[in-house]
């Protein structure tokens, strides 16, 4: 039996930044002697992405902590590196050992029930452990209950100034504005934080950093795009690499890997071809993973691709597109836009308000990605979603014909359910109701 | 004596069947963010929700999965079968399983042709100026779609004759609940519990009424003596057979801090004549409630302490409801808090749904054991 491999020295303390930044780095230096240049790209931005924050102070930079949606871009403009905290869940929901290290010292003070996502976050911060000390903590009251269990407690664990976004379920003028006036409140805070001021320059930044941010999302919307054609060219682990927006929007390198992975699917699409891992010349199924990603196991996407030719085309929870602000002159737009791309986000535009948001998120996926498998994937942390999981599915059954897998999963936390398990209830469903052809078989 | 009824916790919607058989509306509510001085005023009952005795959700279960909290699930299954016979459901986003018990209502009733005033307003997270401002104006777009509802329009006038109302059963609750200050107090656990949900049966007349008629009757009632006074914390908690459980094995429970008992009802409403929906707005977004909001943990935990020190309290029981995250992480600072003034906290999970009396009961009693030492 191969032995377990050790993502820590279990006697010392984890320095999560370091250990992240070094295991980060080894990917791209294996990938460096190996050469596989045209992949680079997919690395190049984690890199980026872990090393800004574990550099953060020595570039002089505020090192500013954040949960829920914020508005990063007016952070970056102020001179802060934010660090989205759910980076740390997802990046380490693979590595059993790390994952449960962190979920079981939450699991000491707060229910199993609890997010998994908030459970690994706060569990690391109880154990301080990330590795760096936080200026600042900016978070938001959504996206759920766990969530809401963890930033308080985050807050006096991190002990340093913090700012909270009121998020209503209502995501109409009336929530928009509302969050728009609590951006006009922040903006004074962050001067206070940063001690640089509201002024000419700090708001050519902020354009400087929006028009970015528009570029990034408008690559994303034409990546959207690319996913609908047929055969779909982006395999569905892209989904989960794109989500890395979130924390980098406003920044040249996440523009550039977008821009890469769209210029690389445009040339698939020319010659033909896809980078999914279907068979050739067979992509029978698409489809939707109608809740969060399974980040634990993101493998079963590949693993669909290779058995059934069932490409992952879109996921319930991820960016379908962004909001493109359009009057980067406009304060009072770019508060309004910048509200409502808070409340757009992945996780917060269809879970955090009635189900009938939802069902929105749904009719777009359905019908502009050609969806014909439908599974929910549900988070057992994600009980809301669950709570809503019939209303969902039943539509999905009357509007579109097409019957739902329920399968129960940790998005986060691997011991809860085998990869063996998880492939034998998917399985059972594509072959016994879908009627699919095991590719694997015929090998 | 009439007011013995109060002492009955199953569910009965006699009030609520007269007042409609009148021609008026009757309407659920769920959460303490849903004030009833705007129901009241619109000429519409409130009915605070409960779940009591209901002892299968199954047909809820189906639509909100076995991941919700059971609590939430009940009353589902208590709008689907029937229970609650009612002209619509007024829900806040207190906590995301609330929010779909709104949802799935929403849906269900449509599906069976029930003509349902469904409304969700917002209630925010934290509380500031801003907050307020924003609460205040969810709750004039409630006060104007009550007011389209019954026909009654909602005015300054009415908003205070129902501030008046509900601050006179505040008023009353004190004064029951100041009798479990007593070192032997005449009401158990169990029987306030039972008391204080009675609440949602009755209209705000009938309810006083029945209080008014308890409180004078209280002193001929026989004095309780427990071996160890408890208050019980937590998740939602309508049903006083729980309750009962922990007072067989000789606990004395004298005060709780849940949604349904004293907090349900909290101080009198202080009305400002220049902005009466401004008061109901600070007022109910300001108390502390529950910890579904983001900045008053701190604040929570210091009434606890406090109320625990004024009741006599020699230890706490937190009692959290499986899948309920508001109620599931307050140990970490709270424990240690109570540590330092001396009261011991038992922790247990619990169902909606009476599933483990049997394991309630032994750790109550070793609990109270220990206390009695």
């Amino acid at each position: 039996m191969a032995e377990a491999r050790q993502n820590f020295d279990p006697t010392k303390p984890v320095n999560m930044i370091e250990l992240t930044c070094d295991q980060v780095d080894s990917i791209y230096q294996h990938m460096l002697s190996k050469g596989m240049p045209e992949i680079m790209w997919t690395v190049d931005i984690q890199k980026f992405c872990w090393e800004e924050i574990r550099d953060a102070h020595k570039n002089g930079k505020k090192l500013v902590a954040f949960g829920g949606p914020v508005p990063v871009t007016l952070l970056r403009a102020f001179d802060c590196v934010p660090f989205f905290l759910d980076t740390i869940p997802t990046r380490i929901a693979s590595m059993e050992d790390l994952c449960s290290r962190f979920i079981d010292e939450t699991e000491k003070y707060a229910p199993t029930s609890m997010c998994a996502i908030d459970k690994a976050q706060l569990g690391c911060a109880l154990k301080n452990e990330m590795g760096v000390k936080f200026d600042a903590f900016v978070h938001a009251t959504v996206p759920c209950d766990s969530a809401r269990i963890a930033y308080p407690l985050m807050e006096r664990v991190f002990d340093c100034p913090c700012f909270t976004f009121d998020c209503p379920f209502r995501h109409d003028d009336k929530g928009f504005q509302y969050v728009a006036d609590q951006i006009e409140q922040f903006v004074p805070w962050l001067e206070e934080l940063t001690g640089l001021k509201w002024d000419d320059e700090r708001r050519a930044k902020l354009k400087e950093i929006n028009e970015k941010a528009n570029k990034a999302y408008e690559i994303l919307i034409q990546l959207g795009d690319l996913r609908k054609k047929k055969p779909c060219v982006l395999p569905g682990r892209m989904l989960v690499l794109n989500e890395i927006i979130a924390p980098l929007a406003g920044t040249d390198e996440v523009i550039t890997m977008l821009q890469t992975q769209l210029e690389m699917g445009n040339m698939l699409a020319d010659m033909g071809m896809t980078a999914t891992r279907c068979p050739e010349g067979q992509q029978p199924y698409r489809v939707c993973l109608m809740q969060n990603m399974l980040w634990s196991n993101t493998g079963i996407m590949d693993w669909m691709e290779k058995t059934y030719g069932a490409i992952t085309v879109m996921d319930g929870f991820g960016y379908q597109d962004g909001v493109i602000i359009e009057d980067l002159d406009n304060w009072e737009r770019v508060k309004y836009q910048t509200a409502q791309s808070m409340l757009l986000v992945p996780m917060i535009h269809g879970a955090t308000g009635p189900t009938e948001y939802w069902l929105r998120v749904i009719d777009k996926m359905y019908d502009e990605f050609s969806v014909n498998v439908s599974i929910f994937m549900g988070h057992v942390g994600c009980k809301h979603t669950w709570a809503s999981g019939k209303i969902v599915t039943d539509y999905i059954q009357e509007k579109y014909g097409i019957p739902t897998l329920y399968v129960d999963v940790d998005a986060i936390d691997p011991r809860y359910k085998s990869n063996d398990e998880l492939r034998a209830q998917i399985g059972e469903y594509m072959e016994s109701v879908v009627g699919a052809h095991n590719f694997r078989k015929d090998q | 004596m009439s007011y013995e009824k109060l002492f009955d916790a199953t569910v009965c919607t006699e009030s609520a069947k007269a007042w409609r058989a009148s021609g008026k509306k009757a309407v659920g509510t769920v959460c303490c963010h849903v004030p009833y001085e705007i129901i009241y005023a619109a000429g519409v009952l409130p009915v605070r929700l409960r779940a009591t005795g209901c002892v299968d959700s199954s047909d809820a279960e189906s639509w909100m999965s076995s991941f919700s909290c059971s609590y939430a699930r009940s009353i589902l299954q208590y709008l689907m079968n029937g229970t609650y016979e009612l002209d619509g459901l007024i829900q806040t986003d207190g906590c995301m399983m609330p929010t779909r018990i709104f949802d799935n209502w929403e849906h269900v009733s449509k599906k069976q042709g029930k003509d349902q005033f469904c409304y969700q307003i917002g209630a925010p997270r934290i509380t500031k100026d801003i907050t307020i401002k924003y609460y205040k104006n969810e709750l004039q777009g409630l006060a104007d779609a009550l007011s389209k509802l019954s026909g009654t329009a909602v005015t300054d006038a009415g908003l205070k004759a129902a501030v008046e109302k509900y601050n006179e059963i505040r008023e009353l609750v004190a004064q029951l609940n100041e009798l479990r200050k007593a070192e032997k107090p005449v009401v158990s656990g169990a029987e306030a519990l039972a008391i204080m949900i009675k609440f949602g049966d009755y209209t705000p007349d009938e309810y006083i009424a029945l209080l008014k008629e308890f409180l004078a009757d209280a002193k001929n009632r026989k004095p309780i003596e427990g071996r160890a006074r408890l208050m019980v914390i937590g998740s939602a908690l309508d049903n006083p057979d729980y309750l009962k459980v922990i007072e067989e094995k000789g606990g004395l429970i004298v005060a709780e801090d849940n949604c349904f008992g004293e907090r349900n009802f909290g101080e009198k409403i202080v009305v400002d004549d220049n902005d009466v929906l401004g008061s109901i707005a600070s007022y109910y977004l300001g108390r502390n409630t529950c910890p579904r909001s983001l900045d008053n943990r701190p604040a929570i935990h210091k009434e606890i302490i406090e109320k625990a020190k004024a009741y006599g309290v020699q230890g706490i029981i937190y009692a959290k409801m499986q899948n309920c995250e508001c109620w599931g992480g307050e140990a970490y600072y709270l424990e240690p808090a109570l540590k330092e003034v001396g009261i011991p906290m038992l922790q247990v999970e619990r169902e909606e749904q009476m599933a483990n009396a049997g394991q309630l009961a032994i750790r109550a009693e070793a609990f109270v054991e220990m206390l009695d030492k």
